[in-house]
């Protein structure tokens, strides 16, 4: 009975297992063939010739390193201003704590079609148009509140006596937050790099329309290779190259995904 | 209890001017708009409440809504029993199982979402696809383009595959944080399976479930590219959600009607997160843990 049990969920997992991977699936293998007719490739065998286009295409090149740096200064903005608000919210109670509680979950909700053209108009007019820094900007709406969410639940989890212990050796607050606080929740920091991450590398509403005419990220740069006569093969590679650094950091972070989700209303 | 300390604003500070700067202030900005005839930015006309009119007596706007709730509905109603029970045999599984499937079934949230519609479309196509081909294989007339119930159906699985993970994953967040007393004391009670799941992991599970509810309320309420992208709120407008409506409108430039439905969905969002806080709060006693 127990290992009737046993293989029943087992067989549901491989289920689950195959429904993701399925459709991921053809897109990889899309990616290895040569899916327009070339000079000297076989139409629909197996090739690099998507890859090798992409290493050769300053553009697609270029949308690759716009994706990193946006979203790599948005991650650290979410991190450096999450972390001590996330320290405030767990510590201390203040005048107006549940206002801005409920204020950050408000935007973290708002989808990003209904802000997008609200900020369109406010950055166009002060020049953060068509550039990573305006991006990594605007995702901070909805990650900000998710980066004090999810550390707010790790900073709970240690003992007040370790701020105190920390005080009394004379460490001020910057310190003890570099030396002892940080250590002590790291990975409580990587689950919310990660979240900060998928969020702000997988959103294309707000990257779009702050990206019309140039800094374009992978996102952008792929639906740019819609047209005419579309090479989908070279759209499917880009697509699976836009996946690596989320599945490496999934990887990194596979022990503690699911810790560190303490929500509070 | 907390000690309570105005200075923490401080530290609370950075975190809400930029939240200001990119939340609060383009919402004011655009308020402005709502209310007045843009033919270009540099010419305003005022015209009172008249674009919120147009949107208030429009019948699409309530057929659209009424289709984003009941996509809504759909939606949560297959999530989060299948996150739920995915994760509670989780909690049973070998810890090499449960980190195995966790990053699998995290997979999807990494795609780009213009991406997502792209690679079901593909996996869909009835020449090249694999589930389009053995849909034709099994002689069923699968035509997500002018079949209403159709495009719906792919609309919901493609969103099961992409959001199923985060359920899970707060799900099983949740079930894991429930000590191992708890089930001690319930085998010496000789608790049902049923009786476990009801009475100790359910109500342990409340706040991320909750979290997990609401945010995937929002999110397939107000789905937009990869809903468009499928088939573009048809046939027949049968897949037209709200969001479908304001993109459209700001894509072709109309900065006062766009601007207007823009301020109302924003206030449906607050009327939503506003339910939830005030739900959650009538509950606040029984979700308060001691520190662990």
């Amino acid at each position: 009975m127990k290992s009737l049990s046993f293989l029943g969920r087992i067989a549901l997992f491989a289920m689950v297992g195959a429904f993701v991977l399925v459709p991921l699936a053809q897109t990889i293998m899309t990616s290895f063939v040569s899916t327009l007719p070339r000079a000297g490739i076989a139409e629909g065998h197996f090739s690099l010739i998507n890859y090798l286009n992409i290493l050769h295409s300053p553009v697609l090149k270029e949308a690759i390193l716009n994706s990193i740096i946006y979203v790599v200064l948005n991650v650290a903005l979410c991190l450096g201003v999450g972390l001590p608000a996330a320290y405030a919210f767990a510590r201390y109670s203040f005048v107006g704590d549940r206002q801005l509680f409920f204020l950050l979950l408000v935007f973290r909700i708002t989808p990003t079609v209904v802000l997008s053209l609200p900020i369109f108009v406010l950055f166009a007019q002060i020049g953060l148009e068509n550039t990573p820094v305006g991006i990594a900007l605007v995702h901070c709406v909805f990650n900000i509140p998710i980066s004090i969410w999810i550390l707010e639940g790790f900073i709970a989890s240690v003992p007040r006596e370790f701020d105190e212990t920390a005080f009394l050796d004379g460490h001020s607050l910057p310190s003890f937050f570099f030396r002892h606080l940080v250590p002590a929740i790291a990975p409580g920091i990587g689950v919310t790099a990660f979240f900060c991450f998928i969020f702000s590398w997988v959103e294309v509403v707000l990257a779009r329309i702050l990206t019309t005419t140039g800094g374009k990220p992978i996102t952008m740069a792929i639906n740019a290779l819609f047209g005419f006569r579309t090479d989908f093969g070279l759209v499917m590679a880009m697509t699976v190259l836009a996946l690596v650094p989320g599945i490496a950091m999934i990887y990194f972070v596979r022990n503690h995904l699911a810790k560190g989700f303490v929500i509070r209303t | 209890m907390k000690p309570y300390d105005n200075r923490a604003w401080f530290l609370a500070l950075p975190a809400l001017v930029i939240v200001t700067f990119v939340g609060i202030l383009p919402l004011v900005a655009v308020t402005n708009y709502s209310f007045q005839d843009l033919f270009s930015l540099s010419n305003p006309y005022w015209v009172g409440v008249d674009w919120y009119r147009n949107i208030v007596i429009s019948e699409r706007f309530y057929a659209s809504l009424g289709r984003s709730f009941l996509f809504s509905a759909i939606v949560l109603s297959i999530q989060l029993p299948l996150g739920i029970w995915i994760a509670l045999l989780l909690q049973r599984s070998h810890r090499f199982v449960v980190s195995t499937v966790l990053v699998l079934i995290t997979v999807p949230l990494v795609v780009p979402w213009n991406m997502i519609p792209v690679i079901w479309l593909n996996f869909i196509n009835p020449n090249i696809g694999l589930a389009g081909r053995m849909l034709a294989w099994l002689g069923v007339g699968f035509d997500y383009k002018f079949n209403a119930l159709h495009t719906w159906i792919v609309l919901v699985v493609m969103d099961t595959w992409h959001w199923l993970g985060l359920v899970v994953v707060l799900a099983y967040a949740g079930i894991s944080s429930i000590p191992p007393a708890y089930y001690q004391a319930a085998a010496i009670d000789a608790a049902s399976p049923w009786q476990v799941f009801r009475f100790i992991q359910l109500p342990k599970m409340k706040t991320v479930l909750s979290m997990a509810m609401l945010l995937r309320f929002m999110d397939s309420f107000m789905i937009y590219i990869e809903a468009f992208r499928i088939n573009a709120g048809g046939p027949n407008s049968a897949t037209a959600f709200l969001s479908l409506e304001l993109g459209e409108e700001i894509q072709s430039f109309n900065y006062g009607p766009s601007a207007a439905r823009s301020i109302v969905y924003f206030l449906i969002v607050l009327t939503v997160a506003w339910i939830f806080k005030a739900a959650t709060i009538t509950r606040g006693p029984a979700a308060m843990e001691p520190a662990k």
